[in-house]
């Protein structure tokens, strides 16, 4: 850990990944709505805020509601460029358990039968946390993709304190939080309701074969749109 | 919980010593209701309880099987489980709030009760902060930005979500530690089932 010169409290700058100034320093414990159409990119998005992270002796925490722990993974590596980092994937895709993981990779995996089980992703989320500290891994980034899956198993009353509880969780464990939504899959009231439960989010658009974003919320006023 | 009422913790215990000593400790903060038996402690359960203090080996039906019989009806309250033995972690998933490993001291057993009493009240804050918001996103999706700025009742809720948000961080019944986060995080759950 010796290039770890991460404090407690230490802001996070995720400004490498997107360049907008509202991201240069995101307060420890925050959580982030990353909601754009489908297919914008923005579970990619998130993996690469994770791996940046990783860059920095960060741990790197996955929820996936759509691919198992093996893609989650595999994918993962590509965007890090190395096998050597700490991740933890709660794979929700389904309770059997598939291939044995990749034993080139050290991640820690735990597997939840739906991702409408609450309770068992966050018993994976614990069992994460505490197996990266265990590593030496004191702060690091959750990637949650996607409350639109979530939304699919159980109600928006539900999803929203979920996302209250377990941004809560995170706050107390210095983390920060990425949860994922496609805009284009549910009412304009649904994603407003959601919406609350997030400290800000950076929106996803596409524009004549473009990607561009920007971020709302963790600043009083929006930052300019940026290609992605 | 309602208004100067104390809260109200059912003991449930076979050996009426021990039951006794729970009742003393307990007595002066909480109305403490006693049941020598699973099935009378079902009978006795009402609307009222806040807390069961449960114990887990009891002649009869045991604590585990009237513990289904709680979460299955139609009661909110909290269980404390008391056990002989440390539980493991998995026992999270078992569904009670807590546990107890006996012999339990007086700090202790206070401790679990206000700990199990102020996750209620989190609950509570975040079911309240819930319909605010919802009622808020309803306002704003029918209504434009100029009729938002001049609505009284918008300003008003506005205002009292960025309040109930505040309280909420500073009741920290849901995420203190892992039990409480995993715990809320069930009752969850357990709301949308009903």
């Amino acid at each position: 850990m010796a290039t770890n010169t991460d404090q407690p409290g230490t802001m996070y700058d995720l400004s490498s990944v997107l360049d907008v100034e509202p991201l240069q320093a995101v307060r420890p414990g925050s959580s982030i709505l990353i909601t754009g159409p489908a297919m914008t990119g923005k579970q990619g998005l998130a993996y690469d805020i994770l791996a940046d992270g990783v860059s920095e002796n960060q741990g790197a925490i996955i929820v996936s509601t759509g691919d198992r722990a093996e893609t989650v993974i595999d994918e993962f590596a590509g965007r890090v460029g190395s096998d050597e980092f700490d991740l933890g994937v709660i794979d929700c895709a389904g309770d059997q358990q598939t291939t044995a993981p990749n034993t080139d990779i050290n991640a820690f995996t735990h597997h939840v039968g739906s991702p409408g089980d609450l309770t068992g992703i966050g018993i994976g989320i614990t069992e994460a946390l505490e197996a990266l500290h265990g590593r030496g891994a004191d702060r690091g980034r959750l990637a949650l993709s996607s409350l639109s899956t979530m939304l699919t198993y159980t109600d928006r009353k539900t999803v929203f304190k979920f996302c209250h509880v377990l941004s809560s969780r995170l706050e107390a464990a210095e983390y920060l939080g990425l949860f994922t939504i496609d805009a284009s899959a549910h009412d304009e009231q649904t994603l407003q309701v959601i919406k609350q439960a997030f400290d800000g989010m950076i929106e996803i658009r596409e524009t004549d074969g473009q990607r561009e974003a920007r971020v709302r919320g963790l600043t009083s006023e929006p930052s300019e749109w940026v290609e992605l | 919980m309602s208004g100067s009422e104390p809260p109200v913790v059912l003991i449930v215990e076979d050996e009426p010593d021990v039951a006794e000593t729970y009742n003393l400790w307990l007595q002066d903060e909480y109305e403490v209701r006693m049941a020598e038996s699973g099935s009378e402690a079902l009978e006795m359960l009402d609307e009222s309880v806040d807390v069961v203090l449960l114990d887990r080996m009891m002649p009869g039906l045991s604590g585990d099987e009237v513990l289904e019989r709680i979460r299955g009806g139609e009661s909110n309250c909290r269980v404390a489980m008391v056990t002989a033995v440390e539980p493991d972690f998995d026992i999270l998933e078992m569904g009670f709030d807590s546990y107890l490993t006996k012999p339990i001291r007086s700090d202790e057993l206070h401790e679990t009760v206000s700990n199990l009493l102020e996750r209620s009240t989190y609950d509570g804050l975040l079911q309240e902060y819930y319909s605010l918001v919802e009622k808020q996103a309803t306002l704003e999706a029918t209504k434009s930005h100029a009729e938002l700025a001049e609505s009284d009742e918008y300003q008003q809720l506005s205002a009292r979500v960025d309040d109930l948000n505040d309280e909420l961080s500073e009741t920290l019944g849901g995420v203190e530690d892992d039990e409480d986060f995993i715990a809320t995080l069930r009752e969850l759950s357990n709301g949308d089932e009903h």
